[in-house]
């Protein structure tokens, strides 16, 4: 795919003829910014958009990549992430196809970032004001384990009917003695709409109450977006007397000692046991340049 | 006097267009010959008062059932008023609607798939109406769901098992024992008895009985076997196509029916 996109934009704005900056037609983007306005004026409420054929599969980040492409500005400083690692072949691909279509900048340190685009994960640094995260989101409605038919949720989401998830917490307590979404975990906005955040782990879903940075979602196979503004109240639905809990870990990061951040297994292989490391590589990376 | 639990004041309900040959309620025939739209209930006043249990009786189609779905908020009468505790619900709608039927009416009905998601536990069952109202703390639902269980004479071990395991005669007591979980100021009972066998029956009605005794919660019990009126309720309606035709306590009506068609239907138990 390189090579070939190598072709197409060689020799800088005379080799991008045929294609528009941003990859979308202008239409398009403004669909996508108009929608993206609207969902953030009504937070954690699903807005339909009329998602396009992207050069990535519907389920691989096409709603994510719409809605980055419709955002992105030349001043930008552009991050893909897919569960915290900036090197996975589709956030290589991703990242490219942004950078070399609109000419913003490529980077893989968080700070550096004003638009980061994720799959699954926040990134571990603390994202600033004015930054944007853009998230690749499967299954858009929390109310999906519910009802599947969208009429039906969409009157439930109207009328504030969330018993449904409710039970679902509550049956969980009772056959598990603790909530058993390992990600998806679904949050109250602003005390009205009930929303996915996507699957994030639960230590990321914690992370969204009241954050500076905008919060972006995308659904490309389902043509939803949704929205969380800055500083938003953002709560994880628990029962009072059984408070939303993190992860918790066995130990810390192997390579960098961090206790705070997500960790997942890495290794593993030939009978040895599996490491805990971060699952943001980046921050891990840069914890262990600042020890050295 | 403090107002009627349930009242229907003046209730209509046509099924289809409705066009002028139909129009008055009063005259037209039950399928209009002209539209084909029927009348499931025509200018139906009734109250249940509170602490009472009002019985309606009446063969398939006499409007019983179109009657008790308009009490649930389940339908919107073409004409006419529903007031629960006196205040005049009919032109609610959407989530407002939603939480008047779950706070303030309990209902259940013959079948207990219309009434329990299976799949769900007997305590899950009754939580939903305690989330669907608002509470939040686990240990507290938990203890009334318990406390609901425990009410309706299910064993408590049994809580957590789904109701696609339980028998005709448990899922009925998971059904009331959902009804009565936000202490509804009205319980309506369709034909709850209707699909199971008869030592079953007897006690499920008898738990009814004991319920009402003990709460003087009003009720309105649908049915077309008047075994299950005369235990139950101490004032009944007769109901035929659409139309109340006698009224008055339950003994003395059974005992002494004026109408022609509740003489048939008195005389037709078997």
């Amino acid at each position: 795919m390189s090579a070939a996109l190598d072709g197409l934009l060689a020799g800088g704005a005379a080799g991008r003829r045929g294609y528009n900056h941003a990859y979308l037609d202008e239409a398009a983007k403004r669909e996508v910014r108009r929608t993206l306005l609207k969902a953030l004026c009504l937070p954690g409420h699903q807005i339909p958009f009329a998602s396009r054929e992207m050069p990535v599969a519907r389920g691989w980040g096409s709603g994510g990549l719409q809605i980055t492409l419709a955002t992105v500005v030349p001043e930008d400083t552009v991050k893909v992430i897919d569960q915290g690692d900036d090197e996975s072949l589709n956030a290589l691909g991703i990242r490219d196809l942004v950078t070399r279509t609109t000419g913003a900048a490529a980077t893989t340190e968080t700070p550096a970032a004003t638009l980061i685009q994720t799959r699954h994960r926040i990134p571990e640094d603390g994202l600033a004001e004015g930054v944007v995260l853009v998230f690749q989101v499967p299954i858009a409605d929390p109310l999906r384990i519910v009802d599947a038919r969208p009429s039906v949720t969409r009157r439930m989401h109207a009328e504030g009917d969330y018993a449904g998830v409710w039970l679902y917490l509550y049956e969980d307590m009772v056959h598990h003695d603790h909530a058993s979404f390992t990600h998806s975990h679904p949050v109250e906005v602003e005390g009205g709409y009930v929303m996915s955040p996507s699957p994030i782990p639960r230590h990321d879903v914690a992370r969204l109450d009241g954050a500076p940075h905008i919060s972006l979602f995308g659904a490309g196979r389902e043509a939803t977006l949704y929205a969380v503004p800055p500083y938003t109240r953002v709560r994880p639905l628990a029962f009072e007397d059984r408070p939303f809990e993190t992860e918790r870990f066995g130990g810390p990061c192997v390579r960098c000692g961090s206790t705070g951040s997500f960790l997942v297994e890495s290794g593993g292989e030939d009978g040895a046991p599996p490491r805990l490391v971060c699952s943001d590589t980046d921050w891990c990376r840069r914890r262990r340049e600042r020890a050295r | 006097m403090s107002p009627a639990a349930l009242e229907l004041r003046s209730v209509t309900v046509r099924y289809g267009p409705g066009c002028p040959a139909c129009a008055d309620a009063d005259t037209a025939p039950v399928r209009c010959a002209r539209c084909g739209a029927v009348l499931g209930c025509r200018r139906l006043s009734l109250d249940v008062l509170p602490g009472e249990v009002l019985g309606i009786v009446g063969e398939s189609g006499s409007g019983k059932s179109t009657a008790l779905a308009c009490a649930n908020l389940d339908l919107v009468p073409t004409a006419g008023r529903v007031l629960v505790g006196g205040d005049d619900v009919t032109d609610a709608r959407g989530g407002a609607r939603r939480r008047i039927r779950s706070d303030r009416l309990g209902i259940v009905y013959q079948t207990p798939q219309q009434g329990l998601d299976l799949d769900v536990t007997a305590g899950g069952n009754v939580a939903v109406r305690l989330l669907a109202s608002g509470w939040r703390g686990f240990d507290e639902i938990r203890r009334r769901v318990l406390g609901l269980l425990a009410e309706v004479e299910l064993p408590g071990d049994r809580a957590d098992t789904p109701v696609s395991l339980y028998s005709g005669g448990m899922r009925q007591r998971v059904q009331l024992a959902r009804a009565l979980a936000n202490s509804p100021a009205v319980l309506l009972l369709d034909e709850p008895t209707s699909g199971l066998d008869v030592s079953v029956q007897a006690r499920i009605l008898d738990l009814v009985r004991r319920i009402h005794e003990e709460t003087r919660m009003a009720m309105l019990v649908v049915s077309h076997d008047l075994g299950v009126i005369r235990t139950l309720a101490q004032r009944l309606l007769v109901m035929h196509r659409g139309r109340v035709v006698e009224e008055g306590l339950c003994d003395q009506l059974l005992s002494d029916p004026q109408h022609p068609y509740t003489q048939l239907l008195v005389s037709s138990q078997l």
